[in-house]
């Protein structure tokens, strides 16, 4: 289970350039979807690479599944040889998402997100309509069974009347 | 008069996209009361939630471990 309240004051803390997206940017939402990880999409550059290293090398991370008599070394030629990195930390599972489908790279779903007030800082999520494309685009059974309240959520908030 | 996100969850337009939500089995009530709440609140209620299901798996496990040893025993 991971701890919501460490992982964002680790990241936002050490000003990683990220977003926060999947089931924790659909609570922050309203949705009632039950996750028990935090996905989100951050930025390849140089400088963030070293910053995320900086956020989170102290809460032991480790690829989720890896043996644990290999050696991992959580450093910036790791994150630079891959994109996705699914991690077992401290503070729980933390799934870091150089891309995400439907939307794209760290830019693209940063022109997708909103910034909310959360422990503190101020933390960019997914929006409504940025999770209904990568859920989406995802398509699988589980992505697909948050659309009906996603589309409730973003006709509810939407100044049109439906 | 436009009415407000509230209004609408709770009294959806027949064709709409919230009534579809609710047909589909989403309780619009539970919505409701999340957007009442700030993001942090929300976030603090899926973290107690989170906690919350991981005990009763724990107590879940601990329970079927006990059940299958009192089979085992009166086996025995």
């Amino acid at each position: 289970m991971v701890k919501i309240e460490a992982v964002i004051k680790s990241l936002s803390g050490a000003e990683v350039d990220y977003v926060i997206v999947g089931g924790v940017a659909l609570n922050a939402h309203s949705s009632g979807y039950i996750t028990f990880d935090f996905d989100c999409c951050y930025s390849r550059s140089g400088p963030n690479l070293k910053r995320i290293i900086e956020a989170l090398f102290s809460h032991n991370p480790r690829p989720r599944n890896f043996p644990d008599e290999l050696p991992f070394v959580f450093d910036i030629s790791t994150l630079r040889n891959g994109t996705n990195f699914t991690l077992e930390t401290n503070i729980g599972k933390i799934d870091l998402l150089g891309e995400i489908s439907g939307i794209g790279d760290y830019q693209a779903v940063l022109a997708h997100s909103e910034i909310v007030r959360l422990y503190g800082f101020d933390v960019k999520i997914l929006s409504i309509e940025g999770l209904i494309k990568a859920k989406r685009a995802a398509g699988r059974t589980k992505d697909l069974l948050v659309l009906p309240e996603l589309e409730a959520l973003r006709e509810a908030l939407s100044d049109e009347e439906e | 008069m436009k009415r407000t996100p509230e209004e609408k969850l709770l009294n959806p337009r027949p064709g709409s996209k919230i009534a579809a939500a609710q047909e589909f089995g989403i309780d619009l009530t539970l919505l409701v009361g999340q957007l009442r709440l700030t993001p942090e609140e929300r976030l603090n209620e899926l973290q107690s939630a989170m906690e919350s299901l991981e005990d009763f798996a724990k107590q879940a496990k601990l329970a079927r471990k006990k059940t299958e040893n009192k089979w085992s025993k009166s086996k025995l």
